[in-house]
């Protein structure tokens, strides 16, 4: 059975018509002047086409790309020398090289962490230690000022305390007695791990309340 | 009535050589031919040949270079306008592959890919040329230099086509040099533009309607009077 074709039928035969098509098409032609004309110039377009078609040969163009294309893998080769550890994982298959990633990525934070945990003291751990030794030296001048005022009332105290003449006097020596146990405890225990400041702001305290009481003795005089 | 071919301003006129339809040119034939003997040859040689590449085997290059290069020199040659900034461009073509061919996962045909790589290049080297003319400030934006060729049988006519070809958009100016001047098959420039098969017929038709509408003279112009 032959295929028919008409003048609508023209444009959709150019643009993608079968074999059979195009021959319905011509025969329609034969006798249609305006669709003779048009698929006389449709054809005309790819004859032209040839037009732009020139495969004459290049001699040295081969021969030049084949000189690129050695220099490149020769590169590629010194390249393969220094990453040859890594030339076994194109043949892993992809799950894989994505547990092996996975694997680095995880070894990599794991030492980065260590790392920074470990890590030398900076410049900036050198300003916090500066810090710290300024704060102890306050302590210690803080001590020394405790001491230097404890030790002048307790020279005024002293003969009160030693022959107490009532018995608030009495409860205010052994007071004493036993803050002078504690300073001594707390100054061994300071001595050993002198930048604890728990155990020197400990001190302190001991010391503040050493002076207060001295002060309390002179007040109470009978 | 009754013009033969294609009338051009300055009178050359063609004569229309029925181009027989499905007429291709090897050897892009067998990859759309479906499972014939011959189709099958010409996968697992494209297969093998994508195989000795990736191995660094320089013949295969050369085979490659064997099969393509002129047609790959010519395409060039339509794209950029002249035979030295071709050759680069099919010289830089082989080095892509050559670079990126341990990357080739087989979803198009070697020579497709190869081709895909080889048009990419050519407009990759427009850009750049176009580039370098604006900052030379240059007067032309796209002037093609003239250049020999090897004779035709139409001059005028290639020079003509080449000037229209110029005005159309990259995609009609790409299909139409693909599928009538190198002869590929619409499935095949599918791959190489990434585009629909139906796409590159429509793109083809278009091409061809602006040509015809800008090499052939106005109807007014004594067609009808002959």
């Amino acid at each position: 059975m032959t295929m028919n074709a008409t003048c609508s039928d023209r444009e959709r035969i150019f643009e993608d018509g079968a074999p059979a098509e195009w021959e319905a098409l011509e025969a329609h032609a034969a006798s249609c002047p305006l669709c003779a004309e048009e698929v006389r110039a449709w054809k005309s377009l790819s004859a032209a086409a040839e037009e732009l078609r020139d495969y004459s040969d290049s001699p040295s163009l081969w021969p030049r790309i084949e000189r690129a294309l050695a220099e490149e893998a020769a590169r590629n080769a010194q390249r393969g020398e220094v990453w040859n550890w890594f030339s076994h994982l194109p043949k892993l298959s992809l799950g894989w090289q994505i547990a092996l990633a996975g694997t680095f990525a995880l070894m990599l934070a794991i030492s980065g962490g260590w790392i920074y945990i470990h890590r030398p003291v900076g410049p900036a751990d050198n300003d916090k230690s500066l810090l710290r030794s300024s704060a102890l030296k306050e302590v210690e001048s803080a001590e020394t000022v405790y001491e230097r005022a404890i030790d002048k009332l307790a020279a005024e105290a002293k003969p009160q305390l030693e022959n107490p003449a009532t018995p608030l006097l009495a409860n205010y020596h052994e007071k004493l007695l036993v803050l002078d146990s504690a300073i001594a405890d707390l100054r061994v225990q300071a001595g050993l791990n002198p930048s604890n400041a728990q155990l020197r702001y400990q001190l302190l305290a001991v010391y503040q309340e050493k002076q207060r009481t001295l002060e309390e003795v002179l007040e109470a005089k009978p | 009535m009754g013009t033969m071919g294609l009338a051009l301003p300055w009178k050359a006129r063609i004569s229309s050589l029925p181009r027989e339809r499905g007429t291709r040119v090897e050897p892009s034939e067998p990859f759309a031919g479906g499972a014939s003997p011959a189709a099958v040859d010409a996968q697992s040689e494209d297969a093998a040949l994508a195989a000795r590449c990736r191995s660094g085997d320089l013949r295969a290059y050369e085979r490659l270079y064997t099969m393509h290069g002129a047609r790959m020199k010519n395409l060039a040659r339509n794209v950029l306008g002249n035979t030295v900034d071709a050759e680069d461009a099919v010289q830089e073509t082989f080095l892509k592959v050559q670079r990126s061919v341990a990357s080739f996962r087989g979803q198009s045909s070697f020579v497709t890919w190869t081709y895909r790589i080889l048009i990419n290049t050519c407009y990759d080297a427009r850009r750049s040329r176009r580039r370098k003319k604006e900052v030379a400030s240059d007067d032309s934006e796209e002037t093609r230099r003239p250049e020999p060729r090897a004779p035709g049988a139409h001059p005028s006519l290639r020079m003509a086509l080449e000037r229209a070809l110029a005005k159309l958009t990259r995609h009609q100016r790409d299909v139409f040099l693909l599928y009538e001047v190198e002869g590929f098959r619409h499935a095949e420039i599918a791959g190489m533009l990434e585009m629909t098969e139906t796409a590159s017929k429509n793109t083809l038709f278009q091409a061809k309607k602006n040509l015809r509408q800008m090499l052939e003279p106005p109807r007014s112009s004594g067609a009808e009077t002959r």
